[in-house]
């Protein structure tokens, strides 16, 4: 297989797990009953899509487990089959399996052409093909379609159903003009010419045009022929038998009525280049070229009140209505999907990669030229550096913006997960998603699955309790789980919040006293008690169910958000519920930083999260809280965090910082101001650093360490704490 | 009998491809190497199709046909006209004239069999 067939399967994989997604959402809404006749003929053309593709690639293992599919998708557009809740199940599990399918097809090497399958899968494959027939009328199990390039085979078009013999004759009509015989021609040769295409099944001569004797002009043509050809040729090729007399006659090629359905499925089939209706009939091959000329002629000599072209194709007899319609509909379709698609430009993610570093490297070297230009006094020269800055500044959004991915792509898996695992469960949970539309970095989008998939089951398992319980507690016996996301002072928040029963405060100090978490004579803020779940090996849970695992999901869950530099927060109300909260940065790559230093050491806090800044004055130099307008505000110095060497300067400055809902002060001794800060991540070895999240380089060539202020925050906080603590005994 | 077929051209190889083919598919063939000519050699043998290059010395295909449609005895002939791809205006002229089956140069043995047999009973 050449390169670019192997980009073009790759392309089929992609679409296909497009497609496979849409059905899913379909199947999702038809087993609630809500599927209409739009949604349905989707579903079959997604299968059909797939069918189609899977040929071309000579993926036959596709192509027959689809081919069954199909024909019961066929039956339920048809109207003969009722797409009941039954029978989406079982088509949800048909499309699992083609997932399956498809995703063995992305192990194919080079020169593979068609995939292996595993025992199992195969197993599986064949009992929902059994499953599937017995929604046939055909009791044949698995009919596998010739391994024939299905979509290649366009002209040639084969016959979907040969019902009845008088439907299956192309009818043609033939008006000779009186012309016909000074042209040289001979009409009797036309139609035996005619069976080199076909047979002719019957010919009846129109001689109502004859003249009385007297006026007959034996040198003219009056004849008319009526016949009926069984041919398997396309109808551009019966009308090129008449190539030589076209001008001296009327003709009309009625096609047999399974070669309309023919038609109606080729149009449907068409790419999606947005055509004029008299062209995708001729593609599809309803009209010939020349009938399509003429009746645009017709259409130009009607003047003012002109005709549709598809209206005039139809009362002229020339094309068939239900042809057109599908015509109209593809066009329409068409249309749609030109205005959709300009929208979008699939660019592959490592070049926007190496764009976004690009420009952190561009950000980096405009700070050093920048402070040159301070440095230099040049005011010409900084006037020119200002408006570089902000060029830069702007570069940086818009890069940044392309990689922004809506949230929404990632929340829809989740309604076939709560379906799944509430059915399991026997719990009756409806899912409501919002913000779905909230933008945040692809990178992010690709690691925030699984830990969203965790508190999504967990609140399923742990959260939302059985119906018989929550009517007993007063509570509708249908639980509501609310995945949420929205923008929130430069962070992304995610929100998993669940109707259910809450945390249980006993129990988790319980647990945590048996796991030697906590001391049990230890008094617990509320927040804090929350908070350990978060522990490695903490499980609540009385029963462990094999969904949510035995425990290990919570601290993994943290861990993973807090390598994005995201933060979790959790909020449960006995009866009432449990919030889970992720916050996470905007973006992975560059920030607006507030550069500060102590001593010889430059830090970087977000800037968004700066609040304001003070001198520290009247503060006792072994107090770590000042009073901020009569506000008790935390703080911690970073000369003794650090553990930095030389004297605190004479003047030392608080950065009042805020996160997730908590204010906390930063001690430092000098404030520089605000810099684009390029995020270059700490070799593993400094991971574990707690209160450094990464490292930039400045202007200057400096290095500077970025804070991570969540974790700043925590620590000025229990510091405050044990300070009370300490007070109290 | 077999059909006897006249074709005008003047390349003496054209004329000599197309009667190997023709020969081969059972016609009796004349050949013409202008219009001049071919009119002479309509003495009152039947000829059942005249197959005529459109661009000829001496006499070209469009007045060749204009003759031909005049004469008493060959108005009824069927002609088929070698044309050649851009040979818009010839074309018009040549419809103008009464032509109606046209083959366009270059053509395969086998084009210019099936339009000859759209034209000629077997």
């Amino acid at each position: 297989m050449d390169e670019q067939m192997l980009q073009a399967r790759q392309a089929f994989i992609e679409e296909a797990r497009d497609l496979l997604q849409a059905m899913e959402t379909i199947l999702l809404q038809a087993e609630e009953g809500q599927c209409d006749t739009e949604a349905i003929n989707a579903l079959f053309r997604s299968a059909h899509t797939i069918k189609g593709s899977a040929g071309l690639f000579g993926l036959d293992a596709i192509v027959a487990f689809t081919h069954t599919l199909e024909n019961v998708l066929e039956n339920v557009r048809a109207g003969t089959q009722t797409l009941d809740a039954s029978l989406a199940s079982l088509l949800l599990n048909c499309a699992d399996h083609l997932g399956n399918l498809v995703e063995l097809a992305t192990q194919l090497r080079g020169e593979d052409t068609d995939i292996t399958v595993d025992a199992a899968t195969a197993e599986t494959g064949k009992a929902l093909q059994a499953e599937l027939s017995r929604y046939l009328n055909t009791p044949s199990p698995s009919t596998p379609p010739p391994s024939s390039r299905v979509a290649e085979a366009a002209p040639p078009v084969e016959k979907i159903a040969k019902d009845t013999v008088e439907a299956d004759t192309w009818h043609i009509s033939l008006r000779f003009g009186t012309e016909v015989f000074r042209h040289g021609m001979d009409p009797l040769c036309f139609v035996s010419y005619l069976s080199e295409v076909g047979e002719l099944k019957q010919v009846s001569t129109l001689i109502d045009a004859m003249p009385s004797a007297a006026e007959m002009d034996p040198e003219s043509c009056y004849l008319g022929f009526e016949i009926d050809l069984h041919s398997t040729a396309t109808k551009e090729t019966i009308e090129s038998v008449f190539d030589f007399v076209r001008e001296d006659c009327a003709i009309r090629i009625i096609p047999p009525y399974s070669e309309l359905q023919t038609y109606v499925r080729l149009i449907e089939e068409l790419s999606e280049d947005a055509l004029q209706i008299g062209e995708i009939l001729v593609r599809g091959g309803a009209l010939t070229p020349n009938e399509l000329a003429n009746a645009l002629a017709a259409q130009a000599q009607q003047g003012e009140a002109r005709q549709l072209i598809g209206e005039l194709l139809v009362n002229e007899g020339i094309a068939a209505k239900e042809v057109v319609q599908a015509a109209l509909e593809k066009q329409k379709v068409n249309t749609t999907k030109k205005i959709s698609e300009t929208k979008f430009l699939k660019v592959a993610a490592d070049r926007l990669d190496s764009l976004i570093n690009l420009v952190g490297e561009l950000v980096i070297a405009g700070a050093t030229t920048a402070a040159l230009a301070s440095k230099d006094g040049n005011a010409a020269l900084q006037e020119s550096t200002n408006v570089l800055s902000r060029l830069v500044e702007e570069i940086r959004d818009s890069a940044l913006r392309m990689r922004m991915v809506p949230i929404g792509e990632t929340f829809s898996r989740f309604p076939r997960v709560v379906r799944d695992v509430s059915r399991e469960l026997g719990k009756d949970i409806e899912l409501k998603i919002s913000g779905g539309e909230t933008e945040l970095d692809k990178s992010m989008v690709e690691h925030i699955g699984d830990p969203l998939m965790h508190l999504v089951r967990n609140a399923i398992d742990h959260g939302i309790e059985p119906s018989a319980k929550r009517i007993a507690a007063g509570k509708p016996a249908t639980g509501t789980l609310h995945l949420n996301a929205f923008h929130d002072s430069g962070s992304v928040v995610l929100e998993v919040r669940d109707d259910g029963g809450g945390l249980d405060r006993n129990r988790i100090r319980t647990k945590a006293i048996e796991r030697g978490l906590i001391t049990d004579d230890v008094v617990l803020a509320d927040r804090d008690l929350l908070r350990l779940i978060f522990e490695p090996g903490f499980s609540t849970a009385a029963e462990v169910t094999n969904l949510s695992g035995r425990g290990v999901g919570m601290d993994v869950v943290k861990r993973n958000i807090e390598a994005m530099r995201g933060t979790i927060e959790l909020e449960s109300a006995e009866n009432v519920g449990t919030t889970i909260r992720l916050r996470l940065p905007l973006t992975l790559a560059i920030i607006d930083g507030f550069v500060i230093s102590v001593g010889k050491a430059y830090f970087i806090t977000p800037l968004e999260m700066v609040m304001e800044c003070l001198e520290l004055k009247g503060v006792a130099s072994d107090s770590h809280y000042l009073n901020l307008r009569g506000e008790v505000l935390p703080f911690v110095r970073l000369r003794e965090l650090f553990e930095l060497e030389g004297e605190p300067s004479r003047h030392e400055n608080v950065v009042v910082v805020r996160c997730g809902g908590q204010k906390a002060g930063i001690v430092v001794d000098v404030l520089h101001g605000e810099a684009q800060t390029v995020i270059k991540p700490l070799p593993s070895l400094f991971r574990k650093l707690r209160g450094i999240g990464g490292s930039t380089i400045l202007g200057s060539g400096e290095v500077a360490l970025i804070l991570d202020v969540m974790a700043l925050i925590e620590l000025a906080v229990t510091t405050d704490t044990r300070t009370r603590l300490t007070c109290n005994e | 009998m077999s059909k006897t077929i006249l074709i005008v051209d003047d390349s003496a190889s054209l004329r000599q491809v197309v009667r190997i083919a023709l020969t081969n598919a059972g016609y009796a063939v004349i050949e013409a190497e202008d219009g001049k000519d071919a009119l002479g050699k309509l003495d009152g043998t039947k000829i059942h199709l005249i197959i005529s290059d459109v661009n000829m010395p001496i006499m070209d295909g469009i007045e060749f046909l204009k003759n031909v449609k005049t004469h008493a005895n060959y108005k009824f002939t069927p002609v088929i006209m070698l044309t050649t791809e851009g040979g818009e205006a010839k074309k018009l002229q040549g419809q103008q004239a009464g032509a109606r089956a046209w083959v366009v140069k270059p053509f395969k043995p086998e084009q210019l069999l099936n339009a000859v047999s759209k034209l000629v009973m077997a």
